[in-house]
């Protein structure tokens, strides 16, 4: 009885790892050819994955925001300002104090998110030119970042997201932080990858960008890449993020207009 | 991507965001232009820098007006706080800001050192907002201005709820809200509504208070008619 029951049991875990794999090889085959080839997702080099954000999910926050990106599902909440810890030295600006942490079951593999510490750096640099510190002194915003689910470009969205967040909560901004990632495959640059794809690229671009005032507040550059398709991948994020950012705005428009 | 340069007040009454240029100063001569909350001045643009719509007051006072779960602090706002803390010179009350709010002991009407009031944390007053700096704690007062009670003080029995920044702003605009007003038509009921977001209902009976707060919750996403009906319909399902 054990034994049957045991046969017959179905491994989710395995069947996806094959899947997995054969998308692996397929894509393997087409970076040999250094040709155009069509993603996984059906989408061209240049097109980036259908966006559905939404303000105010999290009603105990000062302001929330909810992302979703293809399979990418991300939700940021931000709590204050509020007066900083005593053990911390006066301080005339404001603080921002990010954090970003996976699900257990955000990743393929339970309890694989990425190195949080990093991304909650990254989060911080990216936002910090963009939030009017100066306006809330000895206190502190926190923004918690959580992933759901990740199915690659975590990082911009958590950004995007972020900015969505802060304006929901009322927090003084410079202007809107968008933010778009592109990686390089040989000879091409696609944009807005998905995880099978970061997992082979050979290098990365991530741009964190305020449309309204055309400012970089974070450029992350990582792999082989030549002058040339640089100033291409950054032209492209920034295009990109212009065009996220009218997004961001209805949604900021939407929740605004519902409330009265 | 061209910023949009408007002319003078284009967005007035229009919803802004972060980023956006509500007024272009290069194509204003000799104005004087007075800006408030939610906007600043970058060169010769002034910027939105929270969401929320952009209002005009006559002739040149352009501000941000948004709802948020937070409270700035600001000079002569009508508050709702929470006693969280007593010391000898003054009470630490919980005004939904940044920092903690100072009620000095003798900021109440004839206060003196020999009749200092007594309130025990958890306590619910209704106060004015006398100083207001980003750098200190606010402070309250539950004087007016001519020194005296006024309505502010202590506010015995009743139900505190919160709200949002902009729905406290609706409850107080005048003329009076549509909600209130049809609330008033049929039931008894005291009201304090502070500007930080929260709103404090006392009525003769428990159902009552439950059908005010119900209703002003509800009415924060309502237009005008909205409202009426709402509470018309409320009442029917009370009577």
């Amino acid at each position: 009885m054990s034994a049957a029951a045991t046969a017959g049991t179905y491994s989710p875990a395995s069947a996806a790892g094959e899947k997995r794999r054969e998308r692996k090889e397929e894509l393997r085959r087409h970076l040999a050819e250094d040709a155009d080839w069509p993603r996984a997702d059906g989408r061209s080099f240049h097109d980036c994955r259908p966006a559905f954000m939404q303000t105010g999910p999290t009603t105990a926050a000062s302001g929330s925001a909810y992302a979703e990106f293809g399979k990418t599902k991300v939700i940021v909440s931000v709590f204050g300002p509020r007066e900083s810890k005593k053990a911390m030295l006066y301080s005339d600006t404001g603080r921002l104090n990010c954090n970003v942490s996976y699900t257990t079951f955000a990743t393929p593999i339970r309890g694989q998110g990425t190195d949080n510490k990093e991304y909650s750096a990254m989060l911080h640099k990216a936002l910090e030119g963009a939030v009017m510190l100066h306006t809330f002194p000895k206190t502190t915003v926190d923004v918690f970042a959580l992933v759901l689910e990740s199915g690659g470009s975590d990082l911009p969205i958590i950004i995007s997201c972020a900015s969505l967040a802060l304006a929901d909560a009322g927090i003084m901004m410079y202007d809107l932080v968008t933010s778009v990632s592109v990686s390089c495959f040989g000879k091409n640059i696609i944009i807005d990858p998905t995880s099978d794809e970061e997992a082979w690229q050979d290098g990365s671009l991530m741009v964190a960008y305020m449309p309204a005032r055309k400012e970089i507040t974070q450029l992350t550059l990582t792999g082989e890449w030549s002058d040339g398709k640089i100033t291409n991948a950054v032209e492209l994020c920034m295009d990109a993020c212009s065009k996220l950012c009218d997004i961001l705005r209805e949604r900021l428009k939407d929740a605004s207009s519902l409330a009265e | 991507m061209e910023s949009r340069k408007p002319p003078p007040s284009a967005l007035v009454d229009n919803h802004v965001v972060p980023g956006d240029v509500v007024l272009d100063l290069t194509e204003m001569t000799n104005q004087t232009i007075k800006l408030g909350a939610g906007l600043r001045q970058d060169c010769d643009t002034i910027q939105a820098t929270s969401a929320g719509r952009l209002r005009l007051s006559k002739p040149n006072k352009y501000w941000v007006e948004s709802s948020q779960k937070r409270y700035i602090p600001s000079v002569e706002d009508t508050v709702l706080g929470v006693v969280v803390d007593t010391k000898p010179d003054n009470f630490l009350v919980d005004i939904k800001g940044p920092n903690l709010a100072f009620l000095p002991v003798l900021a109440f009407e004839g206060g003196t050192r020999r009749n200092i009031p007594k309130f025990e944390i958890g306590t619910l007053i209704y106060a004015r907002v006398v100083k207001a700096n980003s750098i200190m704690n606010p402070e309250l007062s539950c004087m007016d201005a001519t020194g005296k009670a006024a309505e502010f003080g202590q506010l015995k029995d009743g139900y505190m709820f919160d709200t949002s920044t902009g729905l406290s702003r609706m409850l107080l605009s005048s003329p009076t809200c549509p909600v209130l007003e049809a609330l008033g038509k049929k039931l008894s009921f005291e009201i304090a509504v502070g500007l930080n977001g929260r709103v404090w209902v006392n009525a003769p009976s428990p159902s009552n208070v439950i059908v005010v707060s119900n209703a002003i919750i509800k009415s924060e996403s309502l237009s005008g008619i909205g409202q009426r009906s709402m509470v018309e319909s409320l009442l029917e399902r009370l009577s």
